[in-house]
């Protein structure tokens, strides 16, 4: 009774993660600042790390490989959001702009 | 079980809702806050996945600490009045519309085809136990590398701070 349950269904989790995918990757080619370009990323490394902990709970139940590797998105995730808005503030400072298609030259 | 799968649905669509208002969403903010709904949903859909911890650190890391980040740089990143449009051309959105929407479909039919049959209706019972005895165990060596990163994007970020400073 309860294994048929919706939320026993492999495939509705793995649809999340891959609305999260398709959703991340139209704000990384649509939006125009970086701070938003960043906040699609973060989008995407959710979506991953969903699949990971879905995959673990369905095919692979012995060890717990997927949630380890679900705590190390995150820390990736925050050590490259911090690194990311150091940069992004610095390039504020420096051209005074955050547009993606306004960035065009390394030094000045 | 009509219950739990009302909510269920209900967490699901939250986290779907929340994905579409950060990408569509006019004001960053709002994308932000959109971001913040997605991650949420994904803490209750690791709670049905039986995943208490995963979910708790979710709101801990994600919540508490990468939205906090975020806000920050939109409130350092200028005034909101001098903001500029997040929308673009509306070619550049029919492309990148046809490359999510292609993705969404390949990997649609790669799920689809799959039969994932392995321990598919076993029970699960990991703890947090379990999680820790795998991480400091079998995978000793990428744990104390993620430390590694974290302590150079630390020690990065503040160079970074410090360098412009100087600079001008």
């Amino acid at each position: 009774m309860s294994e048929m349950s919706l939320y026993n269904n492999i495939n509705i989790y793995l649809f999340v993660g891959l609305f999260l995918l398709a959703c991340g990757i139209v704000g990384l080619l649509y939006r125009r600042t970086l701070v938003s370009m960043l906040i699609s990323i973060e989008l995407i490394m959710n979506g991953a790390g969903l699949n990971l902990v879905v995959f673990n709970r369905f095919v692979a139940p012995e060890r717990a490989y997927g949630m380890a590797f679900t705590l190390f998105i995150m820390g990736i995730a925050a050590a490259e959001a911090a690194i990311a808005l150091a940069i992004i503030t610095l390039i504020f400072r420096r051209f005074k702009n955050v547009e993606s298609d306004e960035l065009k030259e390394m030094k000045d | 079980m009509i219950f739990a799968d009302a909510i269920f649905i209900l967490i699901a669509l939250m986290t779907m809702a929340g994905a579409l208002a950060t990408v569509l969403a006019r004001s960053i903010i709002y994308a932000m806050l959109g971001l913040v709904l997605t991650m949420f949903g994904i803490a209750g859909l690791y709670i049905y996945l039986n995943a208490p911890f995963i979910a708790m650190m979710q709101i801990l890391i994600y919540v508490g600490a990468i939205s906090i980040l975020i806000a920050f740089a939109i409130m350092l990143v200028g005034p909101l009045s001098q903001r500029p449009r997040e929308w673009t051309t509306p070619t550049r959105f029919i492309v990148a519309f046809v490359v999510a929407a292609f993705t969404f479909f390949v990997f649609t039919k790669i799920v689809v085809r799959s039969k994932w049959l392995p321990g598919m209706y076993s029970t699960f019972s990991l703890t947090t136990k379990d999680i820790g005895r795998t991480l400091f165990d079998k995978l000793m060596l990428p744990f104390e590398l993620i430390s590694l990163l974290i302590v150079v994007a630390i020690i990065g970020a503040v160079m970074l701070a410090l360098f412009s400073r100087e600079e001008k």
